[in-house]
């Protein structure tokens, strides 16, 4: 699986970086994040809400995302 | 009575013997009837504080006992959680967690619990709908409500600001009930309840302004709900990947939006001439989102918060959205 590490950069950067890496994958395309951002752990939940993507929180700086299929 | 007549009938100390001081007694307590009027408290338990968040300290301090327990939540504000902190190992907090649409459930509430109950959210307009509590003690925080939501019967201290109806900022207003068990948490030599000496300009003021703003939002309470409901369905429909805070109290919305820097779009929006607030992380002191957005599950970046005042209008609205749509769309390029 692909690392993305945006340790250090602050909001919305990380999730801006998260969905530009998976805009051109196919579904089912996995990355991990790596972020230090306190905004990243609630609103990677919510981005995931809204964009139907999901993300499975590992532990507070490290996030699986996973693109769906829509 | 404007301002300056204010300062000059108010300046001396009420609690002096002279013909001027006799004066200012008057309207400090004609101020005391016109808020215990509108608060539905009895004058006898007002009372006023120049720092309105000390409010918190002294309403909930002042009923805790060495056997009583503080419950709380997730969105009460942060001076509670700050509270909360400071008591010692042995009183053990609870903090209750709302659900997504923000209600608390206080069923499991004992009786000598002291509870905290926020009547409305002041970032989300999150409205409880469980507001009489089965437990001994209540903190009511009327702080973002105002006068718009009743106190609950069983309330024993409540918390208001002056801003929440249009008055001068820098004054709170403790209401302390005749049945609270309630002892003053600060070091005191005599029986009153705030530190003081409170500005009574300010006091005179706010009583001038907590009389008008009933008055208008009588008049204008459903032009404020139509202005909500265009708001939320504007940026629902015209601006993709936005986010809104459940509705509550109609003149307050809190929207995010995916991909934008919060700190930019309220300068931008300020550039603009458009005063609002966020939640967002890179627009707070402290570099944390807002807990009260966590705590909901909404979205945190790229967060704005609305107020919509008496005064706003329709064309107003129609502007702010325009400009908040190509600015939103601006940023994300």
């Amino acid at each position: 699986m692909e690392t993305l590490d945006c340790l250090g950069k602050r909001c919305p950067l990380p999730i801006i970086e998260v969905a530009k890496k998976i805009a051109d994958q196919d579904p089912g395309f996995k990355v991990l994040l790596l972020s230090d951002d306190p905004a990243s752990a609630p609103d990677l939940v919510a981005w995931a809400r809204m964009t139907g993507n999901s993300v499975e929180v590992i532990d507070q700086k490290t996030f699986e995302i996973t693109k769906s299929a829509n | 009575m404007a301002l300056p007549h204010i300062f000059e009938a108010s300046w001396p100390d009420p609690t002096k013997l002279g013909v001027d001081s006799k004066s200012a007694a008057v309207l400090l307590n004609e101020s005391k009837e016109t808020f215990a009027g509108h608060l539905k408290v009895r004058s006898d338990e007002i009372n006023f504080l120049g720092e309105p968040n000390l409010g918190f300290y002294l309403g909930i301090a002042g009923l805790l006992s060495t056997d009583s327990r503080l419950v709380y939540s997730n969105i009460d504000r942060m001076e509670i959680f700050a509270i909360a902190d400071s008591l010692g190992p042995n009183s053990s907090p609870l903090q209750l967690k709302a659900s997504k649409t923000g209600q608390i459930d206080f069923a499991g509430l004992a009786p000598k619990n002291l509870a905290t109950l926020q009547l409305c959210n002041r970032e989300t307009g999150t409205i409880q709908s469980q507001r009489e509590l089965n437990c001994e003690s209540v903190f009511v925080d009327a702080t973002a409500s105002g006068i718009r939501i009743p106190l609950p019967q069983n309330w024993s201290t409540a918390l208001w600001e002056s801003t929440s109806w249009a008055g001068p900022s820098g004054l709170g207003i403790l209401a302390v009930s005749k049945k609270a068990n309630w002892k003053n948490p600060l070091p005191h030599l005599d029986s009153r309840i705030n530190p003081g000496p409170t500005s009574l300009p300010l006091i005179v003021a706010s009583a001038l302004a907590i009389d008008s703003w009933a008055a208008d939002e009588k008049n204008l309470s459903a032009k404020i709900a139509a202005i909500n409901l265009d708001i939320r369905n504007y940026i629902t429909n015209n601006i993709p990947d936005s986010d809104l805070a459940p509705h509550g109290a109609d003149h307050l919305i809190s929207a995010s939006f995916l991909y934008v820097n919060a700190e930019q779009l309220v300068t931008t929006l300020a550039d603009k001439g458009f005063a609002v607030d966020s939640g967002s992380a890179c627009s707070a002191t402290n570099m944390q989102p807002s807990h009260v957005l966590a705590a909901l599950g909404v979205l945190t970046q790229g967060n704005i918060r609305l107020t919509i005042h008496h005064a706003t209008t329709f064309d107003e609205v129609k502007t702010f959205l325009e400009v908040l749509k190509a600015t939103v769309e601006e940023l994300r390029k």
